[in-house]
């Protein structure tokens, strides 16, 4: 597999008042790779989402995307060029239907009605979703919730899907689940993706690379085989939440 | 999942059968309400009529900015302007009545781009308080302004002679031609887009549309459509003056939104319909009528959640079992 770069961040820093919440940090996505963005509470995973995605600017450092220099782009900038994320907590258009939430993802996407309706059933059922069109998403399990709102980010067709927390909050059997529907996503659309998730064996089983943040800096990157022996990364989770 | 999958296939069917009656039942009572303005000899029925149309317009409209999830309160400022600016092409520079009308639609869509430019960042609370504040400037603006009446406005507002008989039949089509237009905006794709922003706007974001912008095109047809309904007004009442353009006209408006219910476009047309004709009855009652429509306002929020369209359609279901 030759790997070419899809996202690189260059010396990215942001900075909330006094507080340095992502320090200098440098990393890179690889086409094709499934890249895991872990670290302890408060390391700076969700600001380093945030800056990527173009809900914050960074306070200093360059973002490029497919070659193309996205510093300080907009959000919605941003995910047109293919950068699409989900949300930790409910992202869900809640009072909307299943097929409604699917459809929004798919509207700029996808210009044609008839091939739009085919995306949105296909995306759905590729989620196992498929039976649930016009339920209304604030009434669904938590777990299908979960499984909606990575729907959405696929319909956008992204190049690079940004996952944030997708696992948290899920029981054993929906974690299998997520997981064999991430590894589906992968296969059947050839999308990158980037996740950030505290379920340390479930990044471990589904990354090819794992990024470590402590204190906004990175820590170490590397293989899951890797990580898992690095005594940095062992002593910064030691007596944290790990 | 097997059986969710039989709901749902069922749903279309009858959902499919209820949709023919609904757009029968609202031509037939929108072709009754024209029949009514264009044979009715009475003066004071001819006006109520009128007056009806104009206030379903702004309740229209301000919900059509509702469905992105904003309060409105700016359509006061943007009727206001719709009026002023028809009055004054009428009555200064003798434009033709049509071209008037439109003339009141684009400046009241030109200031209100710029206002949504502006304001729209702000959001809930915030945008509301803005947009009450415009509607009471516009107003103090109107008051200090010579050249457009000042306190007492502008007189003698007339639509052409011939077109006279015609104007409440013709009230009613217009009104009734925007009311339609910003329903099937609301029904195309573009009003899901605003139902999404209203729901969680980050996430519409993230799907790569701007979200400022749909709610600026939100703002600029809601006040298009209010704005020709304003230009309206002045060639109606042939008299306007600062006061009838206070932030009193889009808290009325809001109550026939609440009360006829937000849920439908014709639950705003049904609550401007009914309180227009209870105000009427309740004309001379002085303060007693602003007490009786807050009362009616708090007694709709208790009792009929999403309003009589709301009551209505849950009694049809109850019905149709």
């Amino acid at each position: 597999m030759a790997l070419s770069p899809l996202l690189v961040a260059q010396d990215l820093s942001r900075r909330f008042g006094g507080l340095l919440a992502v320090n200098d940090l440098s990393f890179e996505v690889r086409e094709g790779e499934v890249l895991g963005l872990i670290g302890p509470n408060g390391a700076g995973k969700s600001t380093t989402f945030n800056v990527i995605s173009g809900f914050y600017r960074p306070t200093s450092g360059r973002l490029s995307f497919r070659g193309e220099d996205i510093t300080g782009m907009s959000a919605s900038a941003i995910s047109r060029r293919g950068l699409v994320r989900t949300f930790q907590h409910g992202s869900l258009l809640r009072d909307m239907s299943v097929h409604d939430n699917i459809l929004i993802g798919a509207l700029r996407a996808v210009r044609d009605r008839r091939g739009r309706q085919r995306h949105v059933r296909d995306t759905a059922e590729l989620l196992g979703l498929g039976g649930l069109l016009e339920a209304t998403a604030g009434s669904l399990p938590h777990g299908h919730q979960r499984m909606l709102s990575i729907a959405i980010a696929l319909a956008a067709r992204p190049t690079l899907l940004c996952l944030d927390e997708p696992l948290t909050g899920l029981n054993s059997t929906e974690i299998a689940v997520a997981l064999g529907t991430i590894q589906r996503v992968r296969q059947e659309f050839a999308t990158t993706i980037m996740l950030v998730d505290h379920n340390m064996r479930a990044v471990m089983r589904i990354c090819d690379r794992i990024v470590v943040l402590n204190h906004g800096q990175k820590l170490a990157e590397g293989t899951p085989a890797y990580i898992r022996n690095d005594p940095e990364v062992i002593r910064a989770y030691l007596g944290d939440d790990a | 999942m097997p059986s969710a999958r039989v709901d749902t296939a069922e749903l279309p069917h009858t959902a499919t059968h209820r949709a023919r009656v609904g757009p029968l039942l609202t031509t037939l009572g929108a072709a009754s309400v024209l029949a009514f303005a264009l044979l009715t000899p009475d003066e004071y029925d001819q006006h109520l009529v009128m007056w009806v149309g104009l206030n379903a317009v702004l309740a229209v409209s301000l919900r059509f900015v509702l469905l992105v999830g904003e309060t409105n309160i700016a359509t006061g400022a943007f009727y206001g302007i719709g009026a002023y600016v028809a009055a004054l092409c009428t009555v200064n520079f003798g434009v033709p009545f049509p071209l008037a009308l439109l003339a009141g639609g684009i400046v009241a869509t030109l200031v209100s781009a710029a206002f949504g430019l502006i304001t729209l960042r702000a959001k809930g609370p915030y945008f509301m308080l803005i947009s009450f504040a415009f509607t009471e400037v516009m107003r103090l603006i109107y008051t200090r302004i010579d050249y457009i009446g000042g306190n007492s406005g502008i007189m003698g507002v007339f639509p052409p002679q011939s077109l006279d008989p015609l104007m409440p039949a013709l009230t009613v089509l217009l009104c009734g031609g925007l009311v339609l237009a910003l329903y099937l905006c609301e029904r195309s794709d573009l009003g899901r887009v605003f139902r999404a922003i209203e729901n969680n706007d980050a996430i519409v974001e993230t799907i790569g549309i701007n979200v400022m912008s749909v709610k600026l095109l939100c703002l600029i047809l809601a006040s298009f459509a209010v704005g020709v309904a304003g230009a309206l007004h002045a060639h109606i009442y042939n008299v306007i003056s600062p006061g009838d353009f206070s932030y009193l006209v889009p808290v009325f408006a809001l109550a026939y939104v609440k009360i006829g219910g937000d849920s439908h476009v014709l639950g705003a047309v049904l609550g401007a319909g009914l309180l227009t004709l209870v105000a009427q009855a309740l004309e001379g009652a002085g303060a007693l009528e602003q007490i009786l429509f807050g009362g009616a306002i708090v007694a709709a929020m208790l009792v009929l959640p999403d309003g009589l369209w709301g009551a209505g359609k849950r009694l049809l279901g109850l019905l149709w079992r």
